[in-house]
């Protein structure tokens, strides 16, 4: 499916984020119409915003060795802290893990009918969704869940994909609850080989996984095996800025994909809006 | 010729009583009850009072200010982190860099100045009382707290059947540290649970501690590490720095409840102020 519209939705606590930037790399690359709009729930606002935070209370994981399932009944402490977070979206919480699935339904579930076919919805957030994953019975966290509408996680780009090994090596000699100031200055020692809060480098990032959210219901494909380009799955942090900084490129499969789509669906070249 | 001037021991014991009664008097109604009196109910005491609420700090213990005369592993040095030196700067406690944003200082003047601090400004404390339970009024919303001193409740109860009394309030902020109390005797009623301290494998649990700080219950607001049991966080070590933000974002939290505004000066910084995007 080729949508007609993209729609990129801002992420208020991500200062270093260009939004309109990844706009324009989206529109450059796929000659889509694409537009940026401000974060999603204050868009796409529901008139019961206490059944909105009890809804998202609910998807958060509280076990993570165990896949999440809605509970029965929620403490008024999780419902009252989501409501805080839909009216003030640029306050960015680190730490917490949604069960990525679950969360998507939720923002799927706030589209309005008419824009349910054929637009892409891309909604850059700073909740950090996980997934439960049956091989080694675990969350893992997610920079990205792809699907409708796609979620991209500024905090999961931090947080996901794995910092160089030795990094863990040196942060195991340390015991974290007492050492933050030993911790940051580990950080410092592997500066630049992983994304880090507000990076610079974080639109640079984060326009790869927009392309992978519009890419996905063209393709069919989640992600692409090929390391080199900007729809590779990465793992690592130095993977991940491998793909999306030193190389930035689509492969050569995926550019095909891309030109097609600039062509138009009769061949003819259209011109981007 | 004697240093003191005489005062007989039944004015004494009248002096007493007056002042204990006045006081009991103004803040058997109050606009907030803070329930723990360790760094960051001070914090959110000091906070309120200074901006003319009417606040009172029930404390268990005969001595004030938790575990912030105390450092890691009973060494007296107390650590905060950037930014919160400038609670330090406030309160007029000097302080040392020990190292790229992490300050330290002797753990007796920080909490000293705190607890000076906090009266300064206008809050009262009321020390060697505990917490039993909430005052639940209509629709479960919490209106106070009902409280007896500390010595009943160490007393076997065959000798020490002493009823309670309640404070009212149109608010009443956790800081009751790890046990999260409030909190506890709400869940005790099926009303709120408690998620206890959890075991996420996040890196930044101060941060996480000051934006967990909020309204948790209709007429409750969690501050400090009761937050960390409230909603399931890592415990943090000998570091205070999220103790004192906590208790000033309970505070702004309560402002905003309150309807009264928060001067720019003292509020915490805005996660972040970005435009929001136009629509194209």
């Amino acid at each position: 499916m080729v949508p007609r519209h993209v729609y990129l939705y801002e992420d208020p606590s991500a200062v270093t984020l260009d939004l309109r930037r990844i706009a324009d790399h989206v529109r450059t690359v796929t000659r889509l119409q694409v537009s940026v709009r401000g974060e999603y729930f204050r868009h796409h606002r529901p008139p019961d915003l206490d059944g909105l935070a009890t809804q998202i209370a609910a998807t958060r994981v509280t076990d993570l060795m165990r896949p999440h399932t809605r509970p029965p009944s929620l403490s008024p402490p999780l419902v009252h802290f989501e409501r805080r977070l839909l009216e003030a979206p640029e306050r960015r919480v680190p730490g917490v893990l949604y069960d990525g699935f679950l969360l998507q339904g939720i923002y799927r579930a706030a589209l309005p009918p008419a824009e349910r076919t054929k637009v892409a919805h891309v909604a850059i957030t700073s909740r950090l969704p996980g997934t439960f994953d049956e091989a080694d019975r675990r969350y893992h966290a997610r920079a990205v869940i792809l699907g409708y509408p796609a979620l991209v996680s500024t905090s999961g780009i931090v947080e996901a994909p794995a910092k160089p090994r030795g990094f863990y090596v040196a942060k195991r000699g340390l015991r974290i609850d007492a050492a933050d100031a030993r911790y940051e200055a580990l950080k410092e020692q592997y500066a630049g080989r992983f994304v880090d809060w507000d990076d610079p480098r974080l639109t640079l990032v984060a326009q790869g996984y927009a392309l992978q959210a519009v890419f996905y219901p063209i393709t069919g494909e989640p992600f692409c095996d090929d390391k080199d380009c900007v729809l590779f799955n990465a793992h690592w942090q130095e993977e991940l800025l491998h793909a999306q900084i030193e190389s930035g490129l689509l492969c050569a499969r995926h550019r095909k994909v891309a030109e097609a789509l600039r062509a138009g669906p009769d061949g003819r070249r259209t011109r981007p809006r | 010729m004697p240093l003191f001037q005489p005062a007989s021991e039944a004015e004494v014991t009248r002096a007493i009583l007056k002042g204990f009664t006045r006081d009991l008097e103004r803040y058997a109604e109050s606009e907030v009850v803070v329930v723990g009196g360790g760094p960051s109910g001070l914090m959110a005491a000091r906070d309120l009072a200074k901006h003319g609420v009417e606040v009172v700090v029930i404390e268990r213990n005969n001595y004030i200010g938790g575990g912030f005369w105390i450092g890691g592993y009973l060494m007296n040095t107390i650590t905060v982190r950037a930014p919160a030196q400038k609670v330090l700067d406030e309160i007029g406690c000097p302080y040392e860099e020990f190292s790229k944003n992490l300050f330290v200082t002797p753990g007796p003047h920080a909490c000293s100045k705190l607890i000076a601090a906090t009266m300064d400004a206008g809050a009262r404390i009321q020390n060697m009382t505990s917490f039993e339970d909430v005052v639940i009024r209509e629709e479960n919303r919490v209106g106070g707290v009902v409280i007896n001193w500390t010595p009943v409740q160490a007393l076997p109860h065959e000798i020490t059947c002493v009823d309670p009394i309640a404070l009212e309030s149109e608010l009443v902020i956790d800081a009751t540290g790890h046990d999260a109390l409030v909190i506890q005797s709400l869940e005790k009623r099926g009303l709120a649970k408690r998620i206890g301290e959890g075991g996420m494998w996040i890196e930044k649990s101060e941060d996480a501690v000051v934006e967990h700080t909020g309204l948790a219950y209709p007429g409750v607001i969690v501050a400090g590490m009761a937050v960390c049991s409230t909603y399931g966080l890592p415990r943090m070590g000998p570091t205070f720095g999220a103790m004192l933000l906590s208790g000033r974002r309970a505070a702004e939290e309560a402002l905003k409840l309150l309807k009264k505004g928060v001067p720019a000066a003292t509020k915490l910084p805005e996660a972040r102020a970005k435009p929001v995007a136009r629509k194209r």
